[in-house]
Order: C-alpha cells, then structure tokens, then sequence
C-alpha cells in the first residue's frame, strides 16, 4: 500500500474543460441575470437587500390596498386607477433608480473589474446593452407588477370579476405599453447618469436632483411663468412624461384639476415621443460611456 | 502556428510612443515579457487581448487577428491584470463562477470549474467568504482562477507578483509554472523582475520603449556562459580592477566580484590577484550568468541596484 493514492484523490489538480462554451450570447444572458440579481441585492449582504425591498413594497400598497379591498368588501369600489398610478408612487420610482442604478454600473468600475468583462467574449456594446437590460427589467418590476396586481384587484372588486376581464381587457394593453415605457425612461435616464461615475454618492444625487429638478423646473415653468415658450419645460420632466404618456395611452384626461399637463395644454401623444427620444438619448449616453471609458 | 504575431504594432499616446512598430513572433510556450515599468509591456498586452487598438501595425494571438476577431479570441484567452479588480463584497466561488459564464460557460460547468480552478491555486474552504477578508496572497491567487477558469489555451499574465511578500511571490511563481508546465497553457508573463522570468520561463521577450531589444530562450543564456563569482573579505573594488588589468570582464556586487570568461575559467589569474592585494579570499564558485548580467542596465535600472 502506497500513500500517493489518498493524495492524488486530494489534488485533483486542474483539469481540461471539454465541455460546452456558449459563446458571447450566453455571456450578455449571465451579465443580465447577474446584475438584475444584484438589483435586488440577491447574493450580496443584507444590506443590498433593505432599500430595494422597501420601495418596491411601498410601490405596491396603492394596488395591494385596491386588491384588499376588493376581496373584502363586496361592493364596486374603484380608488386608484391605472392611469393615476405612476403619478401617486413617481418619487418611489425615481428613489428606486437612484438607489439601484449606482450599483448597477457603478460597481465593476469602483473594483476596476470591467477590464476582466471587456477582456472575455462580450464586448462594450454589449456590456451597456446587457445592463441596460437588467435595469429596464428592475424598473418594470416597481412599474409593471403594481399595475398588473391592480387590474386583478379592480376586477375582484367588482361583482363580475369574468365580467370584468371581458370588458376591460383592453386595458391591458395600455398597462403593459406604460409600464415598459416608463421603465425605459427612468432606466436609461438613471443608468445614462450613474455611468458616469464610480462614486455611488454622486450619482444617487445626481439622478434625484435630475428627477426632482426638472419636476420643480417644469412647475415653475408652467405652473407660474405660463409663457409660451417656457410651457416646454414640461417636456424636459420625466416624471411629467410619463403622467403625459399615460393619459395618452389610457385615453383618460388629468383627473387632478392642478395637473400641469392642463396647465401646458399640449396635446398628450407628443409625451410619448420625446419619452422615446429621451430614452434613446439615455442609452445613447450609456453605449458612449462604454465605448470609452477606460479599461 | 505561432502564439502571438505582431508586425510593426505601434500604440501612440499623446507626448509617448508606448509601443513603436515592434514587430515580434512568439511560439507556444511559457514566456516573460520583460521591461521597465513603462516599457509597454502592459499596452502590449492590453492590445493583444483587443482592450486597446494600436495606432498602426497588426498584432494576431493563436491565429485570431485582434482588431477584427476579438470575440473569438478573447474566448480561448485569459487575462491576469496588474491592478486590483475583485469585487470585494462577494466571495471568490461566486465571483469566479460568474466570470466562467461571462466567458460562455453553462451555470453547472461554470460552478464545477470554479471549484477546480479554485483548488488548483490553493483556495480551499476560504473560497465562501466574501474577499474583503482575503490577504494580498489570496487575492492575487484568485486573479489567477478567474485568468484559468474557462480553459483558454494562453492566459496572459501583468506582474502576478506583483504586491506579493518574497514567501507570497515564491508560491505564486511555483503555481505559474505548474499550470503551465504540467497543464500545458501557454503563458505570457509580464514583469519587470528577470528573475522571475529565469525561474518561470522557457522564453523571453524583452521590451524596452515600446521596441524590441531581446528575444530568446531563458536557458540559451543563463547556461552558456558560466561566471566565476569571488566573494573577497574586502576593496572588492581594487580586485575588481587588477582583474580587468588582466583582461577579464569583471563586475562588482558588494564583496562579491564576478568574473565572465568564455574560455577556461581563470582560477590562477584570480589567485594570484588576490595575494597581490594581500585580499583574504572567502569563497570562489561558478555561478550561471544571470539575466541582470546580460540586460544590466535595464534589470538594474528597475530593481534599483547599482550595476
């Protein structure tokens, strides 16, 4: 009997790997699935954890609210409706990009780790398209999700709920259409800021102030001066886009009489237009950012 | 085939020409790229991997152009960079097991990969820990399985002792040459230390602004030609001269004298130089020539001793 046999079942040593290799597809999928991970401080420590589960819980009480009402009381109540959603939970939304948007594309450029992604199968197109990705998919959650539990609660809190479905399936339509917009919009605007920096402070401000400026800008614009020219500030407002897009997609008017989008009196579906510019802008600044930041 | 072709490769940067139309041919193998800090070494690889373009000239590792096929290449590639690049707030298993999939591997054999590459640097139970914990040693070693955990077939490394303590640098090295004498991966080793490159290497490279000065095998030169190394109690210096007198090619390294001869070795000449001065003679032995002695003013410009 010899010892070498105990050992080189220890040191199994490196080996030759035959297996299968994915190539660059499955390498956006891992960088996607990991960051959407991270978003929600899944594999990290706890901490990661608390913020994005805090605002996306506060999110969904206007629907969970709808959804227990409707399950409890038998009568035909509808509080909160689809189209005045994102405006009753739009700081969540832009709290939750600032929390998370840092993180997302700060964090391989604070470990200096991005060289060791540009130096495997994806390239920096593709790292910016694949975080872009992940973030749009963590902003759907805090927008898609509240929307959808609200429908199901509506429909409960009616008499008929088959009765609902059938006459209001056509909602769905605008739900899903806002909800993906809105998340592209914050996504590309949060994540097109906090890619400038690795310092995750700067660019938690810097994604408030540009949420919470722009809101304050366009009301003063709008709301006070009222000229014809500084009535476009309110395009310039992403919270106030979405509002503008929503009521388009929708099809309902402002129900709050305050609302700016009366104020500006402009028709509803160029919203939606510069939403969609302004979202190409953002992930046009993200894609440039990649393309040269160094390695 | 060759590993790594270039032709006139230039990289400007404003003010300095970091690499200027080297053009070199490098076979499969272990080998140092060597040079003072700033010689390029770390451009030219960042070229090689497709991370950088160069101003002008082409560059192709294992076949694969790098300005056009990069993709492809960076596949069957694997790169060890000088700075830190961990993150620290997860743990080495989910941080390799990661990068395996980020170079295409499946999650199952990207998990089973990294418990083997792991191993093989020498990270056992700590690998669950989160790395903010890991000592320089650990780190470095982790670099390293991310460089080796998709199986590429050149892993190019920038300085891998670099931070490491002499105990640290002797394991790390020790590791580099097994993986790529006993597991056959082709390495690229840059560092600014020769000796390193004499304990590791088959082959060098040596660079110096951005030009190629030296390319070889590591044995050709530290075996040829032996040197005679005299250890004296004291004025190593007056030896060292009376030596030359006599027409030997001698250099001065504290009480040590080395003498290279490409003939015989000169004992009388050195004994009787040395009863002369009325020295007291400690020790005489053969010594390889080392790499310092061949490329002094480089070697000994970087690691800061006197020639």
């Amino acid at each position: 009997m010899t010892e070498p046999a105990a050992g080189s079942i220890y040191d199994l040593g490196y080996r030759r790997y035959e297996g299968a290799r994915a190539g660059r597809r499955r390498a956006i999928w891992a960088l996607y699935a990991d960051s959407l991970r991270g978003a929600f401080g899944l594999g990290r420590g706890t901490a990661a954890k608390i913020a994005p589960a805090i605002l996306i819980g506060l999110a969904l009480i206007p629907a969970v609210v709808q959804l227990a009402i409707g399950v409890l009381v038998p009568a035909d109540v509808e509080l909160i409706t689809h189209d005045d959603y994102y405006n009753l939970v739009k700081f969540l939304l832009g709290l939750y990009c600032a929390v998370i948007a840092p993180d997302m594309v700060g964090r391989d450029q604070r470990n200096r780790s991005l060289v060791l992604y540009f130096a495997r199968a994806i390239s920096r197109l593709d790292y910016a398209v694949g975080k872009y990705a992940a973030m749009w998919t963590a902003m759907l959650v805090i927008t898609l999700v509240p929307q959808l539990l609200l429908f199901v609660g509506n429909a409960l809190s009616t008499d008929d709920f088959g009765g609902y479905l059938g006459q209001s399936w056509d909602q769905l339509l605008p739900i899903v259409a806002t909800a993906a917009l809105g998340a592209a919009l914050i996504a590309s605007i949060g994540l097109a800021i906090a890619a400038q920096t690795p310092r995750r402070a700067f660019a938690t401000v810097g994604i408030i102030v540009t949420f919470v400026f722009t809101l304050a800008l366009a009301g003063v614009m709008v709301g006070e001066l009222t000229t014809e020219v500084t009535r476009l500030a309110i395009f310039a407002s992403p919270f106030n886009l979405v509002e503008g897009f929503s009521a388009w997609m929708f099809r309902v008017p402002p129900s709050d009489p305050d609302s700016l989008l009366l104020a500006a009196g402009y028709p509803l579906a160029p919203y939606a237009a510069v939403a969609v510019a302004v979202t190409l802008l953002g992930v046009g600044l993200l894609i440039r950012r990649y393309q040269r930041v160094e390695a | 085939m060759a590993m790594i072709e270039t032709d006139a490769l230039t990289k400007r940067y404003p003010g300095v020409n970091a690499l200027d139309e080297l053009t070199v041919t490098i076979e499969p193998g272990i080998v140092g790229l060597v040079g003072v800090n700033g010689a390029g070494k770390s451009t030219l690889i960042k070229i090689l991997l497709g991370l950088v373009s160069a101003t002008a000239g082409t560059a192709s590792v294992l076949g694969f152009d790098v300005a056009s096929e990069g993709t492809d290449l960076r596949q069957r590639v694997g790169y060890m960079p000088e700075h830190d690049c961990l993150p620290l707030e997860v743990s080495a298993t989910e941080f390799v097991a990661h990068m395996a999939q980020i170079s295409g591997l499946p999650p199952a054999a990207a998990r089973e990969r990294t418990a083997e590459t792991l191993r093989h640097v020498g990270l056992f139970e700590e690998r669950y820990r989160q790395m903010s914990g890991y000592s320089t040693g650990m780190k470095q070693r982790v670099k390293l399985a991310q460089a080796l955990v998709h199986d590429p077939q050149l892993i190019l490394l920038d300085e891998p002792t670099n931070g490491l303590d002499p105990a640290g640098r002797d394991e790390m090295l020790e590791l580099v040459a097994r993986t790529g004498h006993t597991f056959g991966i082709n390495i690229i080793m840059a560092t600014h230390l020769l000796g390193e490159i004499e304990r590791v290497c088959d082959g060098l490279v040596l660079i110096d602004a951005g030009r190629l000065v030296h390319q070889g095998s590591v044995a050709e030169f530290t075996a040829a030609t032996p040197a005679l190394d005299i250890e004296v109690d004291r004025d190593a210096d007056r030896l060292a001269a009376r030596l030359r007198t006599a027409g030997l090619t001698a250099s001065v390294d504290g009480d040590h004298v080395l003498v290279t001869t490409d003939g015989a070795a000169p004992y009388d000449v050195v004994r009787d130089a040395v009863v002369e001065l009325g020295l007291g003679l400690v020790r005489m032995q053969h010594r390889r020539r080392t790499l310092e002695q061949l490329f002094g003013p480089v070697g000994a410009a970087d690691a800061g001793e006197a020639p």
